[in-house]
């Protein structure tokens, strides 16, 4: 096992999240891909630090942090769907575009 | 030397005192607004007095002194430090004097003259502002406070020429004086400031003191000395820049008394006796100058009086014919002699201005000269003083014009061609005839019915008429006196031939009008058919007006619109509407770049961060 295997790993996930929040219209499924994007950077983190001579713990703390950013921001993002369904009546995300010319 | 370190309340210093009261004067009026009081005018009157008494305690004490300078520091810029000062020497006394002199008699006669008036406050309140900026204007040491005053008193100038605003001649002759003065003004400035980057300063004696170790080059002194002349020019109506000052005549005549005839429009005499020294070290071309102007004016102002039939515009060329004799000194090299024939010109003109502001109060507003005469039966004492003024002025001896005229004749004998002397003399004859046309056609021959009713004005009219008439009398008599005043010895022998023609042409002038005007020998008409080749454009002031209405109209107006006409196109339309349009524009077509659809704004983001990555990795930014 070398770093790199980590890598393309990590790549790949950020990819797929990637295109997931650029192609789907559904809110729920974007939040899903933000959150695939946000393990991607995780997973590479903690490589980096496991691979790090002498090993420092560094990227297993942020790798927390992001953990915690993230669950806080699905709480947000799930309370601004739940919103946006009710009023909306879906959770498409081409019905809200009011913010234009 | 500090202003503080002396007492300024004792000694010649106190001088500034002077211009502090009218000042004071002006302010009370203007800040208890008594615009439509008498009360207005006693303030100022007193102002005067105080003004008054206080040159007469420097002139005392200035002949136990002598001449001083006092200036204290005023502001400093960089390592410049500018000044503010007075200076008390010969000139300024003379000057003072005169101001304060005759602004008070003609402040007097003004409680009569103007009785009637309804805003005769403001009329002796913008007196007593002009007489605290004409005393500022001749006690400064230094070039930018005698600019500041200057421009003052062309202020004025102005709101007392348009007193009677109502009348659209009156308005326009304002105007016309404030911007034919403002053309010379511009020279003035100029100049000063050539002064100020040659010598680092605007205190005279400094300048004149660094001029005088050759600290200014030549051509540079000769430019800036110039140009300073430009400024006299407009300011004592010399030819070119003459055409204001008998329009100014639509002014209260107690006005033109004063501003246009005693003080204001000899400032720029007084200018350039007071940078005298500067004129004598530039090239001797400057002096031919200041002397060729000065005769030209004197020419022209005279031979335009003789046919001019308005009482008041003959008097106001004939101030212009003078103003020219005081040129004419000067660039002869006697700036005493100018000076001299300042002093005595100063009362014979505001006593004939004053004269005539008297014909006109007993005639109901008469001014014509044809439509006036004989009216030694009605007005005897106006008759009196106005013929001394007019024979002081025609130069007979032994008034007060002989004298100075005589002087003056003398230095040009000495220091110019003889062209200059001849033309001089010619122009002496003239002022001779003009005086005693007018004599003779307002006060002597028939008393025409319709003046049956002219009546002699009051006794506060006549008074300062009977003093300015005695001083006309009497101040010629000093003329050795003013010699050694300015300390320069009477060393001018008398010439038998220059005072001969002096005298004669006075004379002649005297009898030659008796001849015409009254004995009728030869008719004026008939002299008038005769010459009305040079007649008809002497009455039009030689079409110098018309002329320059045609350059207004057709060339500046012109200039003016195509200026105009590139300000609304290129920079209006162009280049301020035109940024603005384009922002619209663009605007309008990038403002549907904002989708609101997130997956763009997304897009966008992505594209961006990758932007930057590659770039980063290939080196770009």
């Amino acid at each position: 096992m070398t770093l790199v295997y980590f890598q393309i790993l990590s790549a790949a996930l950020f990819s797929i999240g990637l295109y997931g929040v650029l192609v789907r219209r559904s809110a729920v499924l974007i939040l899903l891909c933000i959150e695939l994007m946000l393990n991607a950077v995780n997973i590479n983190l903690i490589a980096f630090s496991a691979y790090s001579e002498p090993i420092v713990a560094t990227g297993q703390v942020i790798a927390i942090f992001v953990i915690t950013i993230a669950a806080a921001e699905v709480g947000l993002a799930l309370a601004i769907i739940i919103n946006l369904f009710r009023n909306k009546g879906s959770v498409d995300i081409d019905e809200v575009d009011l913010m234009k010319w | 030397m500090s202003l503080l370190e002396f007492s300024i309340i004792e000694g010649i210093q106190m001088a500034w005192l002077a211009p502090a009261i009218s000042v004071l004067a002006f302010v009370l009026i203007v800040v208890f607004r008594l615009f439509e009081s008498k009360l207005g005018s006693a303030i100022s009157i007193l102002g005067a007095i105080s003004g008054l008494s206080i040159v007469g305690y420097v002139v005392n004490q200035f002949d136990k002194t002598g001449a001083g300078e006092f200036s204290s520091e005023w502001f400093t810029v960089g390592s410049t430090v500018i000044t503010v000062g007075i200076t008390v020497d010969q000139l300024s006394v003379v000057m003072l004097a005169i101001v304060t002199f005759v602004a008070l008699l003609v402040q007097i006669y003004s409680i009569s003259y103007m009785k009637d008036e309804p805003r005769v406050g403001w009329y002796f309140a913008v007196h007593s502002l002009f007489v605290a900026s004409m005393l500022i204007l001749v006690l400064a040491n230094n070039l930018l406070i005698l600019y500041f005053a200057w421009e003052l008193v062309g202020l004025c100038s102005y709101l007392l020429i348009g007193f009677w605003y109502e009348k659209r001649a009156a308005a326009e002759a304002a105007k016309k004086a404030f911007v034919t003065t403002r053309i010379g003004d511009v020279g003035l400035l100029i100049g000063i400031i050539l002064l100020f980057k040659a010598t680092g300063t605007f205190q005279i004696s400094t300048i004149i003191h660094i001029a005088q170790q050759g600290g200014i080059a030549d051509t540079s002194l000769m430019v800036a000395v110039l140009l300073l002349f430009l400024g006299a020019m407009g300011k004592s109506a010399q030819f070119p820049l003459h055409v204001w000052l008998p329009d100014a005549m639509e002014g209260p005549t107690p006005v033109s008394a004063l501003i246009h005839a005693a003080t204001m429009v000899v400032a720029g005499v007084y200018l350039v006796a007071r940078v005298f020294p500067l004129f004598e070290l530039a090239p001797p071309i400057t002096l031919t100058i200041v002397a060729i102007v000065g005769l030209t004016t004197a020419i022209i102002g005279a031979s335009i009086a003789l046919v001019m039939t308005d009482l008041k515009k003959v008097l106001a060329y004939s101030t212009i014919s003078h103003l020219g004799f005081m040129m004419l000194a000067l660039g002869s090299g006697a700036y005493v002699v100018a000076m001299f024939h300042l002093f005595t010109h100063a009362f014979a003109k505001a006593l004939l201005f004053l004269s005539a502001g008297s014909v006109d109060h007993g005639t109901g507003g008469k001014r014509d000269i044809r439509e006036l005469g004989g009216l030694r039966h009605r007005m005897p004492i106006t008759t009196i003083t106005f013929s001394i003024g007019a024979l002081a002025l025609a130069g007979v001896p032994p008034l007060s014009g002989f004298f100075s005229k005589d002087e003056i004749m003398m230095a040009v004998m000495d220091g110019m061609h003889p062209i200059f002397f001849i033309i001089a003399t010619l122009a002496v004859l003239m002022s001779s005839l003009y005086m005693v046309r007018v004599l003779i056609l307002v006060f002597f021959g028939e008393l025409k019915p319709e003046n049956d009713g002219a009546h002699e004005s009051p006794a506060l009219m006549t008074i300062p008429l009977v003093i300015l008439a005695m001083m006309s009398l009497v101040v010629g008599f000093f003329s050795s006196n003013w010699k050694s005043f300015f300390g320069e010895e009477a060393s001018h022998d008398i010439d038998p031939l220059v005072l001969g023609l002096s005298i004669s042409m006075s004379i002649g002038g005297l009898f030659l009008g008796w001849a015409i005007y009254t004995k009728r020998w030869v008719a004026p008409e008939e002299i008038a058919e005769k010459l009305k080749l040079f007649g008809r454009p002497a009455a039009n002031g030689y079409y110098i007006d018309s002329f320059y209405q045609w350059t207004i109209d057709r060339i500046v107006l012109v200039f003016a619109n195509m200026v105009a006409l590139f300000d609304r196109i290129v920079v209006n339309d162009t280049v301020v509407n035109g940024t603005g349009y384009s922002v619209f524009l663009s605007a309008f077509k990038l403002r549907y770049l904002e989708t609101g659809k997130l997956y763009n704004y997304a897009l966008a983001m992505v594209i961006g961060v990758l932007f930057i990555g590659i770039s980063k990795y290939w080196g770009i930014l």
